[in-house]
C-alpha cells in the first residue's frame, strides 16, 4: 500500500492560511482548490453549514462573510483569508436558541432541517439591515435558499415573528437577548 | 378494552418539535457529517452514453494519481441487483454494456473526494455506441432495439375491465377523449444521497450509515446481496435531510461502498453531488394516459377507458420498478372520489435508456389525480357546465361508504363532497366566477382549479417495502424517563415528536421526557420504515398499543403497591393514584425504581423491569384520507407566466396527532406540486443525454413561487387504532391537477385545456398567440 500522506505531499502542495471563523482564529493547511464549505465542515468540524448542490443555487451552504450572506460552496477557503466568517454555530447561543431560531421552532419553520442553517444565516443578515421587512421582501430574500420540505410559509411567518420580537425588545445586542427570550418563547405555541 | 387517558394533553395539540433545537443549532448529524479518520472517499466514473458496449476500461492513469488507493470496475465488484420477475439485473458497476447516462462504470477510492474526482477523470472507458431507446413508442415498436438483449422492452402488461364496460361505454350519450402526460420528475431532497461503511474493529461487524427511509429493509437487502449474516450488519440512518421516496430505494453505489469497506478494511464514504443526484437518483412520473370518458347529459361519468404507458428507464429498482408503481397507483385510484361504475384499464411499462425510475412522493397519485380531475373538467367543458357542479353530480356520498370502486378498492368513510364545499366557500367560488368574467373583459386571465383527492395510506405495501405492521418498543428507565424505539425512517416528518405525544399521553408523563429512537437496526425493532404515508398511522398505532401495554403494567404495579383494585387506579401527571385521592399515589419514577431495583415488592408473576415490544398491524389493509385543493391562478398571456394568487386546502386525514406538523406536510407538498405543474422536468435530448443536471436547469420552487396557503381540517376517523389516516402524499397528489386545472380554466377563452405537465411559459405563449379570445 502506498503511503497516502507522502504521495499527497508530493502531488498537491498545501498553503497555510488563517481563517477567522465565529470570532476564533484558525491556522490551517489547505489546498488552494478546497472550497470554503469543505474546509468549514471537514477541517473545522463546523458541520452546521450544509452542502446541497455545490452549484450556487440551493443556499444551504450560506455563511456570513463580513456580515454579508455568501455561498461557501462558491468560494475557495484561501479567498476567505482576511475576512470575518460567521456560520450558524456562531449565531447560536451557548444554551438554547437565538430569538430567530426560537421563532423557527414556534412556527414549525423546519422539517428535515437541512436548509435550516442557511436560512438562519440569511435571515439574520436580513434582520440586521431591515427591522421590519414585509412579506414580499422576505420572500425575495429567501428566494436564494431552497427548502424542499416546508413550502416556505412557516419560514416567512417565523421571520415576521422574529422581526417583531426583535423590534419590541429593541434588541441591539442579539446575544444578550437570546437567553432570556428563548426561555420565554421556547416550547410555546404560535 | 383499555381506556385512554381522560384528557389527552399532547395528542392533537400543536406541540413544537423535539427535533428542532439540534437542527436549528446546526447540530443535526447528517450522513456527510460523519467523519472517520482514514476514510476512503469514492468518486464514481459514470457513463456519458445512453447505450453502448463497453469495449475497454483503462484505470492505469487513475491509479497513478497520488492519493488514490484503488479503482474498481465490474471485475472487482460483481454484485448484481437482480429482479427475477423480469429477468433483469443491474450490475452495481456496469458490466459489458451501459444503459443510461449516469450509470456507474467504475469506482475510484482515494484519500479525499477531490483526489477521487481527479482520478475518475483519468479512467478511460472506450465505448461502442448503440442506438438508444428513449420513449414508450420507440421501446414498443418492432424496429426498436432491445434495452436488454435477452428480453423484450415491454416488461409489464396488465388489463382490467369491469363487466359491462363495453355496453356502458357504447350506450353513453356523450364521449370525449384526452391524452394526459406527466414528464420525468424527481424528489430532490436537499440533502443528497450518501452512504458510509466501516468494519467494527472489535467485533468484525459491518456498520453501514445510509441516508435512507427504511433501515431494516436496507439491512435485509444488504444481507442478501453481500451474503452476510443479518446479525453481522448494523445499519444506522442518521439525520436525513429530506427523502420523498427516492431514499427508499436500494442504489448500486451503496453496495459498492459496503462491499469495499469489508474487503478493503477501511472506512469508505460516498456522498452524491447534485449532478449525480439528478442523473442517478430514482426518477419518477414519465407516463402517458390515453383516456376516453363516457358521460350523460348531467355530467354523470359512466365509464372511463385508460391506456397507460410507463417508462421505467434502464433497470427495475429492487422491489419497486417505478413505472409499475406509478401506473399501478394511478390506475387503482383513477376514479378518485367519484362514483364511476365502469373502467377499462390497460397498462404497458417498458424499459428504455434513461435512468431507472423509483418512488417520488405520491408515486402515481398525482398522475391518477390529473386524469381523474382532467376528465371531470373535460366533461364540464363539453357540456358547458360548471366544474364544481359536475363534481357534485359524481361524488361518492356519505351513505355510500364503505365504497367499492370499479378498480377494486374499498374506501373507508371520508368527506369528499364536504371538503370541496368547504374549500369553495373558503375561496369564495361564486364571487370569483363573477369577477373572472369581468376580468376577462379587461384582458386578465384568472382561473380556478379544483382537485378533490383520495389518498390511499398506511397500506400493506409501499416503496418502503411490504411490511404491513410497525414495531414499537418502550422502556421506562429506572429513573422514570421513557425511551421508545420504532422501525421508522423519518426524514423531517417529526416522528420523534408525534410518537412521543402519543406515548406521553398514555403514560401520563411530559412529552419532553420521552425519547424516540429510530434508524439504528441494533436498537430499533424490525419495522417497515417510512413511505407510503404509513408512519403516523401504523407507527402511531404501534406507539399507542405499546404505551397502552406499558400503562397497564404501571397500573397493575401501582394497584398492588396501593392495595387497591386496578380499576380504582388512575395515571395523572406522572403519578399513579387511587382515583381522586392524590395523597395515595406513586410517581412513575417510583414505580420504575421499584420495578428495577426493589423487585421484592412486585406483584406475583410480574417480570422485573419495564419494557415492552409491540407490533401493530392495522385492521384495514388501507385507509383513505381525502381533501380538496383549490388553486387560483393568473396567467400572463404576454409572458406566459403563471402566478398562484390563492390556494386553499381542506384536508381530512382522520384524527390529527399534531395539526402543526400536518399543515407543514401539506405546505411542502403543495410547493412540490407547483414545481411539478410549472417548473420541474428532467429532460433528455434526442441523443439520450440528460440536459437538466443542475438546479439551474431542474428548477425547484423558491419562496417567491409559492403562495400563502390556507389549510383547514375535517376529521373523519379511520377504524385503525387512534383513528389516524396517513397524509404524507395527498398534498403533492392534489396540487398538480388543481394547478393545471386552474390554467385550463384561466385560458378557457382560448380553448386551452392542459393535459401535459409541467406547463412552461413558452407553451402558454404558443397556445394563446394567434388564437382569438372567444369569451
Ligand atoms: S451548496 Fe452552495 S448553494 Fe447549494
Ligand atoms: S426543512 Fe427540509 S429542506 Fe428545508
Amino acid at each position: 500500500m502506498q503511503s497516502v500522506s507522502e504521495s499527497a505531499a508530493a502531488g498537491r502542495p498545501k498553503t497555510s492560511i488563517t481563517l477567522m471563523v465565529n470570532g476564533q482564529r484558525h491556522t490551517l493547511d489547505v489546498e488552494p482548490r478546497w472550497l470554503l464549505s469543505d474546509v468549514l465542515r471537514h477541517q473545522l468540524g463546523l458541520t452546521g453549514t450544509h452542502v446541497g448542490c455545490e452549484q450556487g443555487v440551493c443556499g444551504s451552504c450560506t455563511v456570513l462573510l463580513d456580515g454579508q450572506p455568501q455561498r461557501s460552496c462558491l468560494m475557495f477557503a484561501v479567498q476567505a483569508e482576511g475576512h470575518d466568517i460567521t456560520t450558524v454555530e456562531g449565531l447560536t447561543p451557548e444554551q438554547g436558541l437565538s430569538p430567530l431560531q426560537a421563532a423557527f421552532e414556534r412556527h414549525h419553520a423546519l422539517q428535515c432541517g437541512f436548509c435550516t442553517p442557511g436560512m438562519i444565516v440569511t435571515v439574520e443578515a436580513l434582520l440586521r439591515e431591515n427591522a421590519d421587512p414585509d412579506e414580499e421582501t422576505i420572500r425575495e430574500v429567501l428566494s436564494g435558499n431552497i427548502c424542499r420540505c416546508t413550502g416556505y410559509q412557516s419560514i416567512v411567518a417565523a421571520v415576521q415573528d422574529a422581526a417583531r420580537v426583535r423590534r419590541e425588545s429593541g434588541a441591539a445586542k442579539l446575544e444578550v437577548a437570546a437567553k432570556g427570550q428563548n426561555e420565554a418563547a421556547g416550547g410555546e405555541q404560535a | 378494552m383499555m381506556q385512554g387517558p381522560l384528557k389527552p394533553q399532547f395528542t392533537g395539540a400543536r406541540v413544537t418539535r423535539l427535533e428542532d433545537a439540534r437542527l436549528l443549532r446546526g447540530r443535526g448529524r447528517y450522513l456527510d457529517d460523519i467523519d472517520v479518520p482514514g476514510t476512503l472517499h469514492v468518486a464514481f466514473v459514470r457513463s456519458n452514453r445512453p447505450a453502448a458496449r463497453i469495449v475497454s476500461i483503462d484505470v492505469e492513469e487513475a491509479l497513478a494519481v497520488p492519493g488514490v488507493y484503488t479503482v474498481w470496475t465490474a471485475e472487482d465488484c460483481g454484485i448484481t441487483m437482480y429482479t427475477e420477475r423480469y429477468d433483469v439485473g443491474q450490475p452495481v458497476l456496469a458490466k459489458d454494456e451501459v444503459r443510461f447516462v449516469g450509470e456507474a462504470v467504475a469506482a475510484v477510492f482515494a484519500e479525499d473526494r477531490y483526489v477521487a474526482e481527479d482520478a475518475a477523470e483519468r479512467v478511460r472507458v472506450v465505448y461502442h455506441p448503440l442506438p438508444p431507446v428513449l420513449g414508450f413508442d420507440e421501446a414498443l415498436s418492432d424496429e426498436g432495439r432491445r434495452v436488454h438483449a435477452h428480453r423484450a422492452n415491454l416488461f409489464h402488461h396488465t388489463e382490467h375491465q369491469t363487466e359491462g364496460f363495453a355496453e356502458a361505454f357504447a350506450s353513453a350519450p356523450h364521449r370525449a377523449q384526452a391524452t394526459f402526460v406527466t414528464h420525468r420528475q424527481t424528489g430532490v431532497p436537499m440533502e443528497p444521497r450518501g452512504c458510509m461503511a466501516q468494519l467494527d474493529a472489535a467485533t468484525g461487524r459491518l456498520t453501514v450509515y445510509v441516508s435512507h427511509q427504511s433501515p431494516h429493509q436496507f439491512r435485509s437487502q444488504l444481507t442478501e446481496l453481500l451474503q452476510m449474516p443479518e446479525n453481522q450488519i448494523r445499519v444506522i440512518v442518521p439525520e436525513v435531510g429530506g427523502a420523498f421516496g427516492i431514499k427508499a430505494m436500494l442504489y448500486p453505489e451503496y453496495l459498492v461502498v459496503a462491499d469495499a469497506a469489508r474487503r478493503l478494511g477501511r472506512p469508505v464514504k460516498w456522498v452524491s453531488d447534485r449532478t449525480e443526484s439528478l442523473l442517478a437518483d430514482a426518477h419518477a412520473r414519465d407516463n402517458r394516459h390515453e383516456v376516453e370518458v363516457a358521460f350523460d347529459e348531467e355530467g354523470r361519468i359512466l365509464a372511463v377507458r385508460d391506456h397507460v404507458f410507463g417508462d421505467t428507464g434502464a433497470y427495475p429498482f429492487l422491489g419497486f420498478p417505478g413505472a409499475v408503481g406509478e401506473a399501478g397507483w394511478a390506475t387503482s385510484m383513477l376514479t378518485g372520489p367519484y362514483k364511476i361504475p365502469h373502467v377499462s384499464i390497460t397498462v404497458d411499462c417498458v424499459f428504455s435508456n434513461k435512468a431507472p425510475e423509483g418512488a417520488y412522493r405520491g408515486v402515481g397519485g398525482p398522475v391518477g389525480a390529473q386524469v381523474q380531475e382532467g376528465i371531470v373538467d373535460l366533461v364540464a367543458r363539453h357540456l358547458g357546465k360548471d366544474a364544481a357542479d359536475v363534481r357534485r353530480v359524481n361524488f361518492i356520498r356519505d351513505e355510500d361508504f364503505p365504497y367499492q370502486t370499479a378498480t377494486g378498492n374499498v374506501y373507508d368513510p371520508g368527506s369528499y363532497a364536504e371538503s370541496m364545499e368547504q374549500a369553495l366557500a373558503l375561496i369564495d367560488y361564486e364571487r370569483f366566477r363573477r369577477e373572472q368574467a369581468e376580468l376577462r373583459r379587461q384582458g386578465r386571465y384568472l382561473g380556478i382549479g379544483i382537485c378533490t383527492f383520495v389518498e390511499p395510506s398506511a397500506g400493506a405495501e409501499s416503496e418502503a417495502g411490504s411490511t404491513p405492521y410497525e414495531a414499537a418498543s418502550i422502556r421506562i428507565e429506572p429513573t422514570g424517563t421513557v425511551t421508545a424505539a420504532l422501525g421508522l425512517g423519518p426524514s423531517g416528518q417529526g416522528h420523534e415528536t408525534t410518537m412521543a405525544q402519543l406515548i406521553a399521553d398514555q403514560l401520563g408523563v411530559d412529552v419532553k421526557d420521552v425519547v424516540v429512537m429510530h434508524g439504528d437496526t441494533d436498537s430499533a425493532p424490525f419495522g417497515g420504515g417510512t413511505g407510503g404515508s404509513r408512519s403516523g398511522t401504523i407507527g402511531g398505532g404501534a406507539a399507542l398499543r405499546a404505551s397502552q401495554e406499558m400503562r397497564q403494567r404501571l397500573m397493575k404495579l401501582a394497584a398492588h403497591l396501593l392495595e387497591a383494585a386496578e380499576e380504582d387506579v388512575e395515571l395523572v401527571d406522572g403519578h399513579a393514584q387511587v382515583k381522586g385521592v392524590p395523597a395515595r399515589a406513586y410517581s412513575v419514577r417510583d414505580l420504575a425504581r421499584i420495578a428495577y431495583t426493589d423487585v421484592a415488592r412486585l406483584p406475583e408473576g410480574m417480570q422485573p423491569g419495564l419494557e415492552v415490544v409491540v407490533r401493530y398491524q392495522p385492521p384495514l389493509s388501507t385507509t383513505y384520507s381525502n381533501g380538496t385543493h383549490v388553486a387560483l391562478v393568473e396567467v400572463d398571456t404576454q409572458t406566459g407566466f403563471v402566478r398562484v394568487l390563492d390556494y386553499v386546502v381542506v384536508n381530512d386525514c382522520g384524527r390529527l396527532i399534531n395539526p402543526m406538523i400536518v399543515e407543514g406536510q401539506i405546505h411542502g407538498g403543495v410547493a412540490q406540486g407547483i414545481g411539478s405543474a410549472f417548473l420541474e422536468e428532467l429532460r433528455y435530448d434526442d441523443s439520450g443525454q440528460l440536459v437538466t443536471t443542475s438546479l439551474m436547469d431542474y428548477l425547484l420552487p423558491a419562496a417567491t413561487d409559492v403562495p400563502r396557503m390556507r389549510v383547514t381540517h375535517i376529521e373523519t376517523p379511520s377504524a385503525n387504532v387512534g383513528g389516524f389516516k396517513g397524509m404524507g402524499e395527498g398534498s403533492l397528489i392534489a396540487a398538480p391537477p388543481a394547478l393545471a386545472g386552474a390554467v385550463s380554466d384561466a385560458l378557457a377563452p382560448f380553448g386551452v385545456f392542459v393535459t401535459e405537465i409541467p406547463v412552461h411559459p413558452q407553451q402558454i405563449l404558443e397556445w394563446v398567440q394567434g388564437r382569438v379570445h372567444s369569451a
